[in-house]
């Protein structure tokens, strides 16, 4: 009797794991099945999602702000005196203020760019377990979005749009350790390639062997064919700490990038770009710094 | 297994994968994240005879397989599930004993969340994916795993409410 359930659960889970690899099968032989699924999946969500996201907005950070408690106490300490006079409404109000002030930065972006774009709220994160780090945005096919177009926000580059549906498209982030992209550094136009590493950093590899790279450089994307993936102009990072490696054959570099990506909540689809490239127009302008200079005179002192 | 049994737990997942996917996802923990619904998996794969982790391990996998953000093949989370499921019907005898021990029985679940990642990782790299480096993907894991364990103890009692509100009278004899 034993041996007989014993029997049975070794062809089910022989039944199971052949229906796993026949499914895996037909996926990777170009059989659309997951395709429809997911993005089937993603049309129900999305709604869902869009509610969510108005409801959870001011407190989707909370774990990140825990983490810095220990860094912003004074800044806590400062705030408790205001918290009486806040309300739930200024919160949400707040939370739109913010919003606007990244869509104003989006479309400035892309107005100085010459971009035709489609302005999208982020309504969701993509889930953990499918290891890359993806946004969803509440814009879709309808809208004039289509795979493979640049995402920026209000700084610079955010992703590149992965999969649409009508109503929402899901965006891979410039920090999934899969994602690469070429840019040249502004002013000296020497070119590399930026590789995400799963956080706000970036590594640069420069391809010019002769060029240089210096800490402040700002990098821009060099741009792709038919301006898909990547439209050209874009800024993408400003570079950190350039390794020294004797050994190497590039140069490399630790870079920033220029949108910080846990805090986008406003994000504009590159629709279509111009003939004419943004070229470096696009590229944070250095602050204007002032310098006093103090020429001493001698004064004789008092003699009585 | 009664056929309402199966249609019941796979709606329960189904609803529990929709709850990580739109409200779960949303939340920045830091240091990645924290997947609720491999979780309540796991925990549900702990609880059942060995007919029930492999099968509910296989719907459990497919359901995870229709996350909109996933690039993998469709099916894998699904090899990966049955495989888990499995290894949870080997060590039956050993789980039976950890639920009486809850403590050591979290610690089996975050473990096995570690298990079933990597299980997945090892997949996708024999299926040729590129899935960023070995230590940011072990790093990932390490972190899940963490967040499984803490997390855990607070749905746990739920899940077990739940099953047992799921399990048919038959089932219960």
């Amino acid at each position: 009797m034993a041996k007989g359930g014993s029997d049975r659960s070794r062809l089910l889970l022989v039944l199971l794991l052949v229906s796993a690899l026949f499914l895996i099968t037909l996926d990777l032989r170009g059989v659309n099945l997951a395709g429809g699924l997911r993005s089937g999946t993603q049309t129900v969500l999305s709604p869902v999602e869009g509610f969510f996201s108005r409801v959870f907005s001011p407190v989707g950070n909370f774990f990140g702000d825990v983490k810095n408690l220990g860094n912003t106490r004074k800044k806590i300490a400062d705030l408790n005196s205001q918290v009486d006079k806040l309300t739930a409404q200024a919160a949400v109000n707040e939370d739109i203020a913010g919003q606007l002030t990244q869509l104003k930065g989006v479309l400035d972006l892309a107005g100085r760019g010459g971009y035709q774009v489609v302005a999208a709220r982020v309504i969701n994160r993509g889930s953990n377990s499918t290891f890359k780090q993806t946004i969803t945005i509440d814009a879709g096919s309808t809208s004039g979005i289509e795979k493979n177009m640049t995402v920026i926000s209000d700084a610079g580059l955010v992703g590149v749009v992965k999969s649409v549906t009508s109503n929402s498209a899901i965006v891979l982030l410039m920090s999934d350790p899969t994602f690469k992209i070429g840019v040249r550094i502004a002013g000296s136009q020497s070119v590399g390639v930026i590789s995400g590493q799963g956080g706000n950093s970036y590594l640069l590899q420069l391809l010019d062997t002769t060029g240089e790279i210096k800490k402040g450089d700002v990098l821009i994307a060099r741009g792709s064919e038919g301006n898909r993936p990547f439209v050209p102009g874009v800024p993408v990072g400003i570079v950190n700490t350039v390794q020294s490696n004797a050994s190497s054959i590039t140069q490399n570099a630790d870079v920033d990038g220029i949108t910080d990506l846990e805090k986008v909540g406003v994000v504009a689809v590159v629709i279509s770009a111009p003939n004419q490239p943004a070229r470096d127009s696009l590229y944070p302008k250095p602050q204007p710094v002032v310098t006093v200079l103090v020429t001493p005179t001698p004064t004789p002192s008092p003699t009585k | 297994m009664s056929q309402l049994r199966l249609l019941n737990t796979s709606l329960f997942l189904l609803i529990t994968f929709f709850i990580q996917e739109s409200l779960i996802s949303r939340i920045h923990f830091p240091w990645h994240g924290f997947s609720l619904y491999v979780s309540v998996l796991l925990a549900l794969l702990a609880f059942e005879d060995r007919t029930g982790a492999l099968v509910f391990g296989f719907i459990g996998g497919l359901i995870l397989d229709l996350a909109p953000s996933a690039v993998s093949p469709f099916g894998q989370w699904a090899l990966a599930m049955t495989f888990m499921g499995y290894l949870f019907s080997l060590n039956r005898e050993a789980i039976g004993d950890f639920t009486d021990r809850p403590l050591a029985f979290v610690s089996f679940l975050s473990v096995s969340a570690a298990v079933a990642y990597l299980t997945f990782l090892f997949l996708g790299l024999l299926l040729g994916q590129t899935n960023g480096g070995f230590g940011f993907n072990l790093g990932v894991i390490a972190v899940n795993s963490l967040w499984t364990f803490f997390i855990t103890p607070v749905f746990l009692p739920i899940i077990i409410k739940v099953r047992k509100f799921l399990l048919s009278s038959r089932d219960l004899i």
